[in-house]
Order: structure tokens, then C-alpha cells, then sequence
């Protein structure tokens, strides 16, 4: 019996022991981690430094990407950078980890969501104010897209975009139908998607989930009334921007008969789109999708080859001479980690990044419109086709007349609201709920974001 | 004096057989421990607040998690769901099992290899590959699509309509028998073939004796499949997450998907725990509710 209980005793000793191991190594991180977040040490140029950097994205962007990082290893040889790449939903249950676990990547990814993730942002303004980086070369407009209201360097924007209507011309023509005007309207939209799914017997229209949401239901808000008058969330992200839930009804109304009528996929065939590589309208099943326009020389290319002509439309708008509600904004930036223990090296190779004409001659521009003037006039040069309607579509939206100040962020929890958002649209094609009960639920649900 | 007391003491433990065991089970002790006991500790004290991974502060909510839960419609869907596939899946499983089995008992040279054969869907089942070949053969130009309409039947939109989206995720399951089918087939062995002689000069015909002899000697292995797939049924997650994403309009989401969700997409990491622990409350019972009624069709031999 004694012998038992000592035996008990000392394993539970032993695992007790390894436990505590894990523990005190654990505590001595955590400890190093907040000593290195009040002062920002400079590392000797000859001291080995290792950043790990992560990014979501499609297969062109992580071999270009990784192109990059080797070409600055080159250049200084006391950097080494590990990376690791995801696609978009990977990448935020990955960061959502690290963040509880203290072990954010010393250099990540991030667009409109940020605000979830602000407390794990080391702001860039030191390092721009010391003169660590020079950012010179990047507008002062440019810089403003990817601060928060208070004027805190969030990060460096990897490029300009905005979202647009990717369509293919010759099933436009092929059916009959008008090609898309600067200010074509949702009706002439939704008569297209049904004149050509009648005819050529593809979806009218097809699209990532994803996008759907800010480039359609989101955006139509801003449509209505005077400039500025309305948005889905509000200015500092604090509430809704609209009153009237049956602001959305035509939308989803629209969206409901669109699926019903066979002119856009169904729950079912959206499954299949899974990036923009393998959307309808690449696959030759659809005559429009929605893109951010970053996305749109990749295709562009793509359908070339198969000898098939793409082009770029606005997103629609509610009446011919109501506001665009498109704004330019930031696709993605690259921010410093808070749990970093080499800060400035990490944000040297941001500014690096962005403003480096070698190193965006590897990227190309394939996250959005460069945002330094001297890399924009070296990409400008020689742009393919694809790119340069790309640049056009993003000087022509750049005309129109947009509010003084906008919001383009996503509120924390929002995905909870899209997935809900897509679920109403089903019950209303199932004729479960009509459209007003489901611009009800979805503004409900948003509103409730907020509580 | 004392010291050497201490030495032999030391030494009979270190040297006894009890000792040997210990450090053999070491390994699976320390990771049930760190990986699953106080995981499982943890996050029942989660499951009383309103912890999320992106948010450092946790405060107490009590039971508001709970409450909450029964005000979810898409947590009472997913329950629902996920009782009418285990409800399902689970006998189907079971009966193909059984069968396959009971005709593989037959001694034939190739009896090895229609065994390994059967049981290979078992090994890579709840991989994310073959959930990816079930989306392409179920797809709209999928290969049972494809099948259907060069006979002139029509094409059927599996995934697009919700009443049919969980079928073959059902079957899918299903076709994953071989480890059933394995402790089945070692239970067959165990029956002695004299009540199948006996039964013979009876005049019994194979069906009778399947029924009167094989049913009631291999109901304990019956009862223990059950069990175990019933469990396994409800974590059940990879299909859901990769075939459908829980679609059309929460069709397929299945409970384990909708905790996933929960936790790690819609960042409520103290819900999630609560549904977690909720499922579990659930799991008992149905399985206390399969082993009291299991006293009146489970035969054991020893008898009462």
C-alpha cells in the first residue's frame, strides 16, 4: 500500500516537475516580451536577426512574395526571415492563436479588420518620427488610408484598390445586352445577369461570398440619399450608419430573384468558387463576378490565354446620378507586431516593402496599386494589359465625388453577421422569410455588434 | 545508518514491477494531462465567461452563456441536425458492418485481402482529402451528376438543397465502416461453430441461425459499436468543414462545425465552451439511455 502511494507520489512528482519547467520558461518569454515593448532597442547591423512574417493570399502572391523576402535576406545578411502563408480564413484562426498565446508574427497582414487586432499593433510612428524608415516617397493621402482616426501609423498599405465588376465582354455581346456604362444602375445590372443567363444559358452573375457583402449589400447603403448621408457602419465604428433596416430590401430582393431565376449561383455552386482562381466568370460559366480590383489582372491574364476578353465595370449604382458609394482605400497593410523583439528591423522591412522599386518589380502590383510615387512611375512603364485597365478603373473612381470621410473598416464580429447575412438570403430564395423580414435580421444582427 | 534505510527504500521502488509500468504509461500520462484533462478543466471555467482569443479581459458572466443557447436558433438547427445524422448514419454504419463482416467470415484465400480492401476507406476517411473527392463527385458536374444525366434522370443539386446536403455526408460516414467491421469480424470468430451444427441438424436455415445464434452471441460487440460510433458520430466535423462549410442555410452545420465556428471565426471563445460542455451533458445521456436499455438485448453468456 505504501509502496503504491509512493510510486503514485512520484510521478505525479515528475509530471509536476515538467509542468512547472514549461511553466517558468513560459513566464521568463512573457517577460522579455513586455520589457521589449517599452523600449525599442537598436540591433547591431552584424547581429543575426530572425522576423517571422505571415500573409494570406493566392499561389502568384506567395511565390512573388517569397521572391521578395529572399532578395532582402541578400541584401542584409544578418536577416533572416521565416514565413508562412495561408488562405484567408487560415490565416485569421491562425493569428487568432498567436494573439491569445502572446506569439503574434513580427510582421503580418492585415485589412479593414484591423480594429479586433489593435491591441497586438506596434504603431509606426516612432519609427517614421526617428527617421528608422523614410516614407518620404509615399503621398501624405496615401499614409492617411492606413491610419486610425487619431492619426496613429497603423501600418504601411500594400497597395491602392477598390472593389469593381469583372465581365466578360463577348457574353455581354453574345446575348445582346448593352455593355455596363460609368453609371450604370442595380436594375440594368440585374436585367443583364437574367437577359444573359436566358441566353447563353451561364449564370448573368457569380462572385466569392466573401466580397459580396462590402462590394454589394455594404456599398448600396452608401448609395442612397445624398453623398456621405448614409453607410453601413458608422464614421468612428461605434453604431450603424443607416436607421431604416428597408434600406436593404431591394438589395436582397434582388439578390433572391437573381438565385431564383438560375442568374447566380446557389448556396450549392457558391460552395464551389473557393478563390478568385476558379470563379464562374474565369471557369467560362459567368458572365460577371465581383473583384477587388487587385484581383483583376491575374484573371485578366488568365481568360486571355483561352482566348476570352475581360473587362471592368463599376458596381452599380441605385439611380443613374446618385453617388458612386466606391471608394479608393487601402488592400491590405503590413503591420508590426507588438510581441516583436525586433521592432525596427521589422518595420525597416515593411518600409522596405512599400517603397523598394526592385523589390516591387518581383510583387508587380499584385496587391493593389503601389502606394510610393517613385515605384508607381517604375511599374507605369511597363504594365500589361490587365494592369493598365486596372489603373484606369482606379483613376476613374478616383473621379467620382466621394464623402469628405469614410469608413471602409469591419467592425469585431462581423463575420458572424456576413454568415448570417448569406443564410437570410437563402430562407428568402426558399421563400422561408420574405426580403423585409431579412434586411431585418441582418440589421438587427449588425446593430447588435455593437452592445 | 538512516540514509542507507532510505537507498534500499528507494531502490525497491525504483526497482519494482509496479515502477516499469509507470514509466511505460509515462508518455500517454503526461499527454492525457496536458492535453486533455486541463484542457478539459479549462474551459469549463470558460464556459462561465466571456473569454475571447483576440480579447485578453475575461470577465464572469455566469450562466448567461447557457441561457444564451437556448435562444440561438442556429445552435437548436445544429442540434438538430446532428441527432437526425447520428440517428442515421450510426444503424446504416452498423448493419454494413455487420453484413460485411458476417460474408467475409467464409474461409477463402482472398478473405485477407477483402478485409484490407474494405477497411482502407476506414484509414483515410477522416482525411481532408477524400472530403474533397466527396465535394467533386457530388458537385453539380460531379460524377454522380454525370451519371445521372447519361441515364436521362436529371441532374440533382446535392449541395444547393438543404433537405439533401447532410445525405452525403450520411453516406459518407457510412462508406468509413471498416473499424466496426474489424471487432465485428473478431467477435464472429468467438462464436463456437458447434451451435451452428447443432442448429444444422435442427434444420435450421443460414438467415434462422444468423438471427437465433450470431444476433444474440455478438450482442456485447454490438453494444460496444454502437457506443463508440454514436460518439464518434456527434464529434463529427472534417465533412461538414470542408464539403459544405455547414451550408445551405445551416443545412449540414453540424454541432462540432458550429463550435468551431463559435470559437475561433466569430470569437466567442466562452460560448463555444458552453456548447461544448452542453454536447457532452447530451453525449451522457444518450449513452447512459443505450446502456440501461442495453440489459434487456444484450446476451452474455454467463446469463442471469
Amino acid at each position: 500500500m505504501i509502496k503504491k502511494l509512493l510510486a503514485t507520489f512520484l510521478t505525479a512528482s515528475l509530471i509536476l516537475g515538467v509542468c512547472g519547467c514549461a511553466n517558468s520558461s513560459g513566464q521568463e518569454q512573457s517577460g522579455g516580451n513586455t520589457s521589449s515593448t517599452d523600449t525599442v532597442t537598436e540591433v547591431d547591423p552584424s547581429e543575426p536577426v530572425t522576423l517571422r512574417m505571415a500573409w494570406w493570399g493566392s499561389q502568384t502572391r506567395h511565390d512573388i512574395t517569397v521572391a521578395a523576402i529572399e532578395l532582402y535576406e541578400e541584401q542584409n545578411p544578418n536577416v533572416t526571415i521565416e514565413y508562412e502563408f495561408y488562405d484567408f480564413d487560415s490565416y485569421f484562426t491562425k493569428l487568432k492563436t498567436l494573439v491569445a498565446s502572446d506569439q503574434v508574427w513580427d510582421i503580418f497582414q492585415l485589412g479593414g479588420n484591423f480594429p479586433e487586432y489593435i491591441d497586438k499593433i506596434y504603431y509606426m510612428n516612432e519609427f517614421i518620427d526617428n527617421g528608422t524608415i523614410d516614407v518620404s516617397d509615399i503621398p501624405e493621402s496615401y499614409l492617411k488610408i492606413t491610419q486610425d482616426t487619431s492619426g496613429n501609423q497603423i501600418g504601411l498599405s500594400n497597395g491602392l484598390n477598390t472593389y469593381g465588376i469583372a465581365y466578360d465582354v463577348d457574353m455581354f455581346n453574345e446575348a445582346g445586352v448593352p455593355l455596363p456604362t460609368d453609371n450604370w444602375t442595380w436594375d440594368d445590372y440585374k436585367n443583364a445577369a437574367l437577359k444573359i443567363s436566358e441566353a447563353t444559358g451561364h449564370y448573368g452573375c457569380s462572385g466569392l461570398a466573401s466580397s459580396e457583402f462590402i462590394a454589394g449589400c455594404s456599398t448600396y447603403i452608401g448609395q442612397q440619399g445624398k453623398v456621405g448621408e448614409y453607410s453601413f457602419f458608422n464614421l468612428d465604428l461605434t453604431g450603424m450608419g443607416f436607421d431604416d433596416a428597408q434600406m436593404l430590401t431591394p438589395y436582397i430582393q434582388m439578390r433572391a430573384d437573381l438565385i431564383n431565376a438560375g442568374a447566380s449561383p446557389d448556396a450549392g455552386a457558391e460552395m464551389e468558387i473557393t478563390n478568385i482562381e476558379n470563379d464562374f466568370l474565369v471557369t467560362g460559366e459567368a458572365a460577371m463576378t465581383w473583384v477587388a480590383v487587385n484581383q483583376f489582372p491575374t484573371i485578366y491574364d488568365i481568360c486571355k490565354e483561352e482566348g476570352r476578353n475581360l473587362a471592368l465595370a463599376t458596381i452599380p449604382r441605385v439611380s443613374a446620378n446618385g453617388p458612386a458609394g466606391s471608394v479608393i482605400q487601402s488592400s491590405q497593410m503590413l503591420c508590426v507586431s507588438q510581441d516583436s523583439a525586433y521592432k525596427a528591423e521589422a518595420a525597416k522591412f515593411i518600409a522596405w516593402f512599400q517603397t523598394s522599386v526592385e523589390c516591387n518589380q518581383i510583387l508587380n502590383g499584385e496587391r493593389g496599386i503601389p502606394v510610393a510615387d517613385s515605384v508607381r512611375a517604375a511599374l507605369e512603364k511597363n504594365l500589361t494589359e490587365g494592369q493598365q485597365i486596372m489603373y484606369d478603373y482606379v483613376t476613374l473612381v478616383g473621379t467620382f465625388e466621394t464623402p469628405e470621410k469614410v469608413n471602409v473598416l469591419s467592425p469585431d464580429g462581423q463575420d458572424e453577421v456576413v454568415d448570417n447575412y448569406r443564410n437570410y438570403i437563402q430562407q428568402v430564395v426558399s421563400g422561408e422569410i420574405t426580403a423585409a423580414e431579412a434586411a431585418d435580421k441582418t440589421y438587427a444582427d449588425a446593430e447588435n455588434l455593437f452592445k | 545508518m538512516k540514509t542507507e534505510v532510505i537507498k534500499a527504500k528507494a531502490r525497491k521502488i525504483f526497482y519494482s514491477n509496479e515502477m516499469v509500468g509507470y514509466v511505460f504509461a509515462f508518455p500517454f500520462i503526461f499527454g492525457f494531462i496536458c492535453f486533455s484533462l486541463i484542457p478539459i478543466i479549462t474551459s469549463l471555467r470558460y464556459a462561465f465567461t466571456d473569454f475571447s482569443m483576440g480579447n485578453k479581459t475575461i470577465e464572469l458572466v455566469g450562466f448567461a452563456n447557457f441561457k444564451q443557447l437556448l435562444g440561438d436558433e442556429i445552435f437548436l438547427k445544429s442540434l438538430g441536425i446532428t441527432l437526425k445524422y447520428v440517428f442515421i448514419s450510426v444503424p446504416l454504419k452498423l448493419i454494413f458492418a455487420l453484413l460485411v463482416a458476417f460474408v467475409l467470415t467464409r474461409k477463402t484465400k482472398m478473405q485477407v485481402l477483402y478485409r484490407s480492401l474494405y477497411y482502407v476507406p476506414s484509414l483515410v476517411g477522416g482525411s481532408i482529402a477524400v472530403a474533397l473527392v466527396w465535394k467533386q463527385l457530388f458537385a453539380r458536374k460531379g460524377l454522380f451528376n454525370s451519371v445521372l444525366a447519361d441515364m436521362g434522370l436529371g441532374t440533382i443539386n446535392w449541395f444547393g438543397d438543404q433537405k439533401l446536403a447532410l445525405y452525403p455526408l450520411i453516406l459518407m460516414s457510412v462508406w468509413q465502416f471498416g473499424s466496426s467491421m474489424i471487432i465485428f469480424a473478431a467477435g464472429l470468430k468467438e462464436i463456437s461453430p458447434t451451435y451452428y451444427e447443432a442448429a444444422r441438424i435442427d434444420g435450421a436455415n443460414t438467415f434462422q441461425s444468423f438471427v437465433n445464434i450470431t444476433l444474440p452471441c455478438l450482442s456485447p460487440i454490438i453494444l460496444y459499436n454502437l457506443v463508440m460510433q454514436t460518439i464518434q458520430a456527434f464529434m463529427s466535423f472534417t465533412q461538414a468543414f470542408v464539403i459544405t462549410a455547414g451550408g445551405p442555410d445551416n443545412g449540414t452545420m453540424m454541432y462540432a462545425l458550429y463550435v468551431y465556428n463559435q470559437a475561433f471565426k466569430y470569437n466567442h471563445m466562452g460560448y463555444a465552451c458552453a456548447m461544448s460542455w452542453f454536447m457532452l451533458i447530451v453525449m451522457c445521456i444518450i449513452t447512459l439511455v443505450i446502456f440501461k436499455t442495453s440489459k434487456s438485448w444484450v446476451f452474455t453468456e454467463s446469463g442471469d
